[in-house]
């Protein structure tokens, strides 16, 4: 579905992300974990458009994303959450998913209605959204007047608001308790049974081993590592990437 | 009604239309301060149809509408890469430009004995309209309330639709916008030129009620002013821009002792204010939570 083929994002002298070739089939939850600063983040940013390329090809369903401006790339179906919580803060919360709205293909709407209406299908479904993240009670509360866990839960929401094909996720459990993870994980599984793809970004690796279909490890920007969580946890090269060689651990002794 | 208060409320509804169109370009994310010249235009074209053509006036407002319009989308498509800081120095710089050539054009003509047209500096007397159609100044400030109320309906509408909510993203964060599938470049251009039409409709008027206009009348200080209203009276809602023209012409410059020096009285308004109400008195946030109370979830 998702295919990345020798990806490569220079900024300067900086190799961000650096031959990147990476597959992600339809209806799976894949992983792509590695080091701070390995290029995680500007893979996002580069299937989004953020940033153009420096090489490589983005291609989702055989179309290719590099041609495709950013907004073009939201309309193909490609949806993010961002690192940092990126919210309309004095929006509400029920307006922060009604701008993020999109008709699914095929049963789009009018230009008129789309701009000027409130159609009540529309505001069903953004109710059912509501109540999928639980934040049912909450809806004309400005968002920054929500919990961390809550702009959390309406930013998952928000991405969803737009029926993506392909859901990217910049570190959703940053910062969050274990409680709050379990409950992020049933939410990504869910999002996978509705049908949508998943990339996933993140650091906790309880989340990522429980979660994903398959993982690559990048570092310094290049793979070094594709598999299933298991056979990721029992790599060398990972454990080497994350936690330094057994030689240099004595070296540093 | 005193012909003072009628004057006075006349100049404050005048204003008001250009308070709202520097209203709609700080919707989406830009400072402008070259509204004056949409108001410019719009008062040179109303003139130019009534008195040299001797055209109706509905004519006259559409085709100053137009003009605005049509002048706005130009310094929009010329900047619309540029913006912050950028884009308010080019704003000022097309107005200042505009302002310039308007001193430099003289067609001085002659109609009825009477001296009309635009003529540099002298600029454009006898705008006759109002004398031609027995309007009286509260006449005059009846039509140009009625004017401005349909507006000020037509934008409390627009307010509550998704294309203003999107228009506020972009404005807020575009990055953000974008990546929702909004186009940051479009909204600004059709906001641009949205501001643009109201200065111009505006302008119409203030020439028709003025008679007399000339290129000092849309001086940098008319389009700082118009931005000051916006930015006092808070860009939450249409009513903000308003507030802000009724505290500076209607509050101040009624108060006959403070009128001399109402530049300095309104400075230090505008400073104070800003100081308590960093957002403005209408602020994004206020109006969004007086809504929530008043009406549960429209958009």
């Amino acid at each position: 579905m998702l295919k990345l083929t020798n990806l490569a994002k220079y900024f300067g002298g900086v190799r961000a992300v650096d031959g990147l070739d990476m597959q992600i089939n339809k209806g799976e939850i894949f992983g792509l974990i590695g080091p701070n600063g390995s290029g995680k983040s500007t893979t996002v940013n580069l299937i989004c458009g953020v940033f153009p390329q420096t090489a490589g090809t983005i291609e989702l369903d055989n179309v290719d994303l590099g041609r495709l401006a950013p907004h073009q790339r939201i309309e193909f179906g490609v949806s993010r959450t961002f690192q940092n919580i990126r919210l309309f803060g004095d929006l509400t919360v029920w307006q922060n998913l009604w701008v993020a709205w999109r008709d699914a293909p095929g049963h789009e709407t009018s230009w008129l209605v789309n701009w000027f209406g409130s159609p009540a299908d529309r505001r069903h479904e953004i109710q059912k959204l509501l109540e999928f993240s639980g934040l049912g009670d909450r809806a004309d509360r400005p968002a920054s007047s929500l919990s961390f866990g809550e702009q959390r839960r309406l930013e998952l929401a928000r991405a969803m608001a737009s029926k993506p094909k392909l859901i990217l996720l910049d570190e959703p459990a940053a910062g969050m308790n274990s409680e709050e993870v379990a409950d992020l994980r049933n939410r990504i599984l869910t999002m996978k049974n509705l049908g949508m793809t998943v990339l996933l970004v993140e650091h906790v690796m309880d989340l990522v081993m429980s979660v994903t279909d398959r993982i690559t490890v990048l570092n310094f920007g290049k793979p070094i590592a594709e598999g299933t969580p298991l056979e990721i946890q029992n790599n060398e090269m990972v454990q080497e990437a994350y936690f330094g060689s057994a030689k240099n651990v004595e070296a540093g002794n | 009604m005193s012909l003072y208060v009628a004057s006075t409320l006349t100049n404050v509804a005048l204003i008001s239309f250009l308070a709202l169109s520097a209203y709609l370009v700080l919707v989406v994310g830009e400072v402008s301060f070259g509204q004056q010249a949409f108001f410019a235009i719009g008062a040179y074209v109303t003139a130019t149809v009534t008195a040299i053509f001797g055209g109706h006036i509905i004519l006259a407002l559409f085709l100053s509408t137009i003009a605005g319009g049509l002048a706005a989308l130009l310094l929009a498509a010329l900047v619309i890469r540029l913006s912050g800081l950028y884009f308010a120095i080019a704003s000022l710089c097309f107005a200042e430009l505009l302002r310039l050539t308007l001193l430099r054009i003289r067609i001085p003509l002659e109609i009825d004995g009477r001296s009309t047209g635009m003529d540099g500096p002298e600029g454009f007397s006898n705008i006759r309209w109002i004398f031609e159609n027995d309007f009286e100044v509260t006449d005059f400030l009846i039509l140009t309330v009625v004017c401005l109320l349909a507006l000020l309906l037509l934008l409390f509408y627009f307010e509550r639709t998704t294309v203003m909510l999107r228009a506020r993203l972009v404005g807020r964060d575009s990055l953000l916008a974008q990546s929702l599938g909004v186009r940051p470049d479009h909204y600004r251009m059709a906001f641009i030129g949205l501001s643009g039409m109201v200065a111009g409709f505006g302008g119409a008027l203030f020439a028709l009620f003025n008679t007399h206009i000339e290129p000092q009348m849309f001086g940098v200080m008319l389009g700082v002013h118009a931005l000051a209203y916006t930015v006092i009276g808070g860009l939450g809602a249409p009513l903000g821009p308003l507030i802000g023209v009724g505290i500076d012409i209607g509050l101040l410059e009624s108060i006959r002792a403070l009128s001399e020096y109402r530049m300095i009285a309104f400075g230090g308004l505008v400073a104070v204010l800003l100081i308590i109400f960093p957002q403005g008195l209408l602020s994004p946030r206020a109006v969004n939570r007086l809504w929530g109370r008043i009406r549960r979830r429209d958009v």
